[in-house]
């Protein structure tokens, strides 16, 4: 399945686009010109990625600062500890479209810890 | 104030509890320091973007920075999801964002909400809306001003509008050329005393001569009580034998090239309301802050600009330092001796202006007319 994300005019470079799908991915074109996607929610809590800071090929959580290697998903640092999965990147007639992963995805445990009674 | 029949010659100060009162105090807090324009910091200071500093403008803690459009950018100090001060330090460098200790709500430079927990998940929340609260921000001679008031009164009139006031025109303030010159010297004096003492012994040189013996020396005409703030446009001519504005009298600095030749040679005094004292010698600029703390304290920042060679090729200023520095220490010692006993019952009424202090009765007549009583 290929979701139409959007032109990649629109999407200068350094910059980030959030695909609202459930869960949510960021598309990212990073300075060199290269166009990546990723999970948008951060693998520790509730952050959006897209809202983070691009350097290079990795994104640093705006909250926290682990960082994700945007070709491998892979984190750099607590506290973030897994993984984001990636998303296969197409760009046709100038427009990016996203086939998202079929991998479960590493969201943070916090919609979870709201549920079983609130824990600060 | 009611006073009963004065001599001619003398005309009554505020009354003791203007200087130790924590209400009144209070009421300076909100009615002076948080609506007029207040100087925070040198712009220099913050010498790139995420670069901040936290001050205290009347009640309220503020935090200045630069951002990266390199604009000078200032805001409340105060996390707008439940109140956590967001920078403890006074100083300090952030490199993208300023970001709560609390729950970490984030936000950049411009003081835009960025990100937060969840925040996804709230597209309802404005990212400007709940960004931090700006407060008004100009920069002129190099320094940055705030005002907290949502309407500020006018720069030009209020602030530009008071060196005007003392030297004639904008002209004479302007040919030392203030922004571009560099700190030579930075001393910061916590002095436990009210901050109108401080005002208040700045604009009068009554004093001069008891307490001052370098500076008299330097100025003679300072020996008769009539401060350089007691008249417009004037400066205090240096001693014939005196070489340079130094605390012996040897030569100073290069002497900043815009001064003019009457300027020269001349000391010339300025008072900011309400917490800024500037002062002019063709070599150097001596800028005072004061920061009002409590009803018996004041934290006075002052600084010495000097052309920017003369700071970079590491030229000798300190017996030009030496001089102020030495006057600063003269009159705060004397703000200090006079503060214990403005709660005494015999300052309940206040004391007394002799005729050479005459201009301070206006300077009470505004913080009166300020705080409405
Ligand atoms: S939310 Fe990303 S590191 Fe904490
Ligand atoms: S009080 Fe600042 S994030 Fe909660
Ligand atoms: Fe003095």
């Amino acid at each position: 399945m290929k979701i139409p994300v959007c032109r990649l005019a629109d999407l200068p470079r350094g910059e980030a686009y959030r695909l609202e799908i459930d869960p949510p991915v960021s598309v990212f074109h990073t300075d060199d010109g290269e166009v990546f996607a990723i999970d948008d929610t951060c693998t520790h809590q509730d952050a959006s990625l897209a809202d983070g800071w691009l350097e290079g090929c990795e994104v640093e959580c705006p909250l926290h600062a682990s960082k994700f290697d945007l070709r491998t998903g892979s984190v750099d640092s607590p506290p973030a500890k897994l993984p984001v999965r990636t998303h296969q990147v197409v760009v046709e007639d100038g427009m990016i479209y996203v086939e998202p992963s079929q991998a479960v995805p590493n969201l943070p445990p916090c919609v979870g810890a709201r549920l079983a009674g609130g824990l600060a | 104030m009611t006073s009963t029949s004065l001599p001619d010659s003398l005309i009554a100060t505020l009354s003791g509890s203007y200087y130790t009162d924590p209400g009144i105090f209070a009421q300076e807090q909100e009615r002076i320091f948080e609506t007029m324009w207040f100087c925070v910091a040198r712009a220099s200071e913050l010498d790139k973007p995420g670069a901040f500093r936290t001050v205290e403008v009347g009640r309220e803690s503020i935090i200045v920075t630069r951002s990266r459009d390199n604009a000078i950018r200032a805001f409340f100090n105060v996390c707008r999801h439940r109140g956590a001060k967001l920078c403890t330090e006074e100083t300090g460098e952030v490199k993208r964002a300023f970001q709560c200790p609390y729950h970490a709500w984030t936000y950049d430079l411009t003081g835009k909400l960025i990100a937060a927990p969840n925040l996804t998940k709230m597209p309802d929340v404005g990212r400007t809306e709940y960004g931090l609260a700006p407060v008004h921000v100009r920069e002129w001679l190099g320094y940055v001003w705030v005002c907290l008031a949502e309407e500020p009164p006018s720069f030009e009139e209020e602030v530009v509008g008071a060196v005007v006031t003392r030297l004639g025109d904008v002209e004479s303030i302007e040919r030392y050329d203030i922004d571009s010159l560099a700190v030579g010297k930075r001393i910061v004096y916590d002095v436990k005393a009210n901050w109108k003492l401080i005002i208040e012994n700045f604009m009068e040189c009554y004093h001069c001569a008891t307490i001052h013996p370098e500076l008299t020396e330097v100025l003679p005409e300072f020996a008769d009580g009539y401060a350089a703030q007691y008249y417009v446009g004037h400066g205090a001519e240096f001693g014939s034998d005196v070489q340079g504005f130094t605390v012996d009298g040897s030569e100073g600095l290069d002497r900043i090239p815009g001064v003019s030749e009457d300027q020269d040679r001349r000391y010339y005094a300025i008072t900011v309301q309400p917490q800024v004292f500037i002062n002019l010698v063709p070599d150097h600029v001596i800028f005072h802050r004061m920061y009002p703390v409590a009803a018996d304290r004041t934290i006075v920042e002052c600084d010495w600009l000097y052309l920017k060679d003369v700071v970079d090729s590491g030229k000798d200023v300190s017996r030009s330092v030496e001089l102020f520095d030495r006057v600063n220490r003269q009159d705060f010692d004397a703000c200090e001796r006079c503060q214990p006993a403005m709660s005494s019952r015999l300052y309940a009424k206040g004391g007394v202006l002799v005729p050479s202090e005459h201009h301070i009765g206006a300077f009470h007549d505004w913080v009166q007319g300020k705080l409405g009583s």
